[in-house]
């Protein structure tokens, strides 16, 4: 990774007002992720960790209350007018739920014209053209274009929904949970063209997801967030296997097991309770009020973040204990 | 073990008929469940799987007529034909159920003490004050901290893994025999859906009931039931012990479904494995076996007739697949 990366997020924060006066939500607080041309990197989290918002708010779609968003190095927030809508043009969102994320009057070449058009695209054979090209790929039969998108199944509609993103030739994909509308047999051919797409097209995405297996097979590196907070990020296979923060060990360690040999064996759920509120988070590491290895220091103050292993950091003071394997938060919480 | 099943479902059909047009969600489908037992019924969306177990107990959209044939039979009793008041006292008091979504499962204007409180007036006739008594034993039951101030708290109040607490404490309320829990824990996070399955199970054994457990993920199905159901478009693939479904799953499409899910070893960036094709839409009866246009191993009888369901060299496990029971005739 000698290259400059593509994306740059600087210590972002979002916050919104709270129905509490004089209150904030830190949705996102001091977030920085880095995101190289061509790589799938995943965000993964529990719900209310503020992973959509940090993707909402790198494409715009909220405002950040402090920190840089730079693509290619230009920060967007000096941006405006054109020059801002052409940078924003190269970061693209794919939705959740591509149900709601199309409209059920329009037919798929409708739906593609209109971002071709949004990208410049004035002659209407060049654009008949270029959505053909986008169909094919995306895995959909040219003759899909006459259909409207109400008629296709869930997997169909999200291969329109990363078309219409692709036709404005982005070199970032913000995917925020783009496959857990599926079904599972449909998911992993949907997988498969973010792989494909990462290849020939060399477009880099940031897949937030909180299925942790998709997204360990998926992306080279991995972010995982707490409250609002990165709490460890380094490369997929490494993080895995060596995880530096008892939060993303317990969430690994609480992914259900499909040989029910292996599944009778596991022993109480492990990570108790569930996200607190973003409104107060507990002082010091957010994680210490559903860490088992939480002691006074954590209390006090935000723990460093380690370096582990090159690329490899995590927020918690025990954290080259857990990559060593000299203590583990799921040993102790059997005992 | 030899005592008569809790619940048994012999051949059922369910037609739907809208003004437009005509549905066959579920053709055909057997399944028996006993006491204290955990059933899985597993399958993509359209599969049938909870129109099957819904409709029977008058649980249907309106404006849809629901035509059922084939026999239910729960305690010995025939709900098939059973007219809508019967079926009432059935459902929610013998039969508890839990929903998907837990918010819109309850009533957001009122106390969670109240919303479970009444089912136990209506259920099990008990007195206002005495249901309110219950209704905190039920919510101490379902693991809620500090179970006094919950009761008087809304359900916004609370998180989703919370409130999926509350649904089951009322589905508990009318002290069930059977239990149907249609995706308890699609809604929820890993962490919060681990915690709940565990209760689920818990609770299960503790009171001795049944459970139906619906859902569309293999993952969460090997830690809580004993037997498992696999749905694909209408009708029954495969069915037997989860320890040899998931173990050893013979079916075409069982066995795609498990190769699916993501496993540790496989390499960072590799191909996902998955299934070609997708699944038929309802509307057009399918003369053969669904699955067979998405099959490797389909051979020209798939699509001849429509494969019955037959009992494998392993007796306790049944497919529905012609070219797996024709490799046993063979053996």
């Amino acid at each position: 990774m000698t290259h400059a990366p593509v994306l740059k997020v600087e210590n972002l924060q979002t916050r919104f007002k709270s129905v509490q006066r004089g209150k904030y939500v830190h949705a996102v607080d001091d977030v920085s992720i880095e995101l190289y041309p061509g790589e799938i990197v995943g965000l993964v989290g529990e719900s209310g960790c503020g992973k959509s918002t940090l993707g909402r708010t790198i494409v715009g779609l909220e405002k950040a209350s402090a920190g840089r968003v730079l693509l290619d190095g230009v920060d967007l927030s000096t941006l405006s007018g054109a020059a801002l809508r052409n940078s924003r043009r190269a970061l693209q969102y794919v939705f959740q739920d591509p149900y709601s994320s199309l409209n059920d009057r329009q037919t798929v070449g409708e739906a593609i014209d209109e971002a071709l058009l949004i990208d410049g695209l004035r002659s209407a054979d060049e654009r008949t053209r270029r959505a053909k090209e986008l169909l094919e790929q995306v895995g959909l039969p040219h003759t899909a274009r006459d259909r409207h998108t109400r008629e296709l199944s869930g997997g169909q509609r999200q291969r329109v929904a990363i078309a219409r993103s692709l036709a404005v030739n982005p070199r970032v994909l913000i995917c925020d949970e783009p496959v857990s509308a599926l079904d599972l047999s449909i998911r992993a051919q949907v997988m498969n063209l973010f792989l494909r797409l990462q290849k020939d097209l060399g477009v880099a995405c940031l897949f937030i997801a909180h299925d942790l297996a998709l997204v360990r097979q998926a992306a080279s590196r991995v972010y995982v967030m707490y409250l609002g907070k990165i709490v460890e990020h380094g490369p997929s296979q490494e993080l895995y296997d060596h995880p530096g923060h008892p939060y993303s060990q317990m969430l690994l360690a609480s992914v259900p097991e499909v040989d029910p040999r292996v599944e009778k064996l596991r022993s109480a759920p492990l990570l108790k309770g569930e996200v607190p509120s973003p409104t107060n988070p507990p002082s010091g590491c957010r994680f210490r009020t559903r860490c088992p290895l939480a002691v006074e220091d954590c209390a006090l103050r935000a723990p460093a973040s380690h370096v582990l292993s090159p690329d490899h950091n995590a927020a918690c003071i025990f954290a080259p204990d857990l990559h060593g394997g000299k203590r583990s938060a799921l040993i102790h919480q059997a005992a | 073990m030899q005592n008569e099943p809790l619940l048994s479902v012999k051949n059922l059909t369910v037609d739907l008929l809208t003004a437009k047009s005509a549905l066959r969600p579920v053709d055909g489908v057997s399944y028996a469940i006993r006491q204290g037992q955990c059933l899985a019924i597993v399958g993509e969306s359209g599969s049938g799987k909870t129109v099957m177990n819904f409709a029977p107990l008058g649980l249907m959209p309106t404006g849809v007529t629901t035509n059922l044939s084939g026999s239910v039979r729960f305690e010995g009793q025939e709900l098939i034909g059973l007219s809508e008041p019967e079926v009432r006292k059935l459902r929610g008091k013998s039969i508890g159920f839990i929903f998907q979504d837990p918010m819109s499962a309850l009533n957001p204007v009122r106390r969670i003490g109240r919303q479970i409180a009444e089912m136990a007036e209506l259920h099990l006739n008990m007195s206002p004050r005495a249901a309110e008594a219950r209704a905190l034993d039920l919510v101490k039951l379902v693991g809620i901290s500090d179970p006094a101030a919950r009761l008087s708290q809304y359900p916004h109040e609370l998180s989703g893994g919370l409130r999926q607490r509350i649904v089951i404490a009322i589905a508990l309320a009318g002290e069930p025999k059977l239990l149907i829990a249609d995706e308890p824990t699609t809604a929820l996070d890993v962490t919060v859906q681990a915690q709940i399955l565990r209760l689920l199970k818990d609770l299960q054994q503790r009171l001795n009931m049944a459970m139906v457990l619906i859902t569309h993920d293999m993952g969460v199905v090997a830690g809580a039931a004993d037997n498992i159901v696999v749905m694909y478009a209408a009708r029954a693939a495969e069915c037997g012990p989860v320890d040899k479904v998931l173990v050893n799953p013979r079916h075409p499409y069982t066995r795609g479904l498990i190769n699916a899910i993501p496993r540790r070893d496989d390499p960072i960036g590799s191909e996902f494995r998955g299934l070609p094709g997708v699944p038929p839409t309802l509307g057009a009866p399918i003369q053969g076996c669904a699955f067979a246009p998405r099959c490797e191993f389909a051979v020209a009888a798939c699509t001849r007739a429509r494969p019955p369901m037959v009992p494998t060299a392993d007796s306790n496990v049944c497919v529905a697949c012609p070219v797996v029971n024709q490799g046993k005739a063979a053996a």
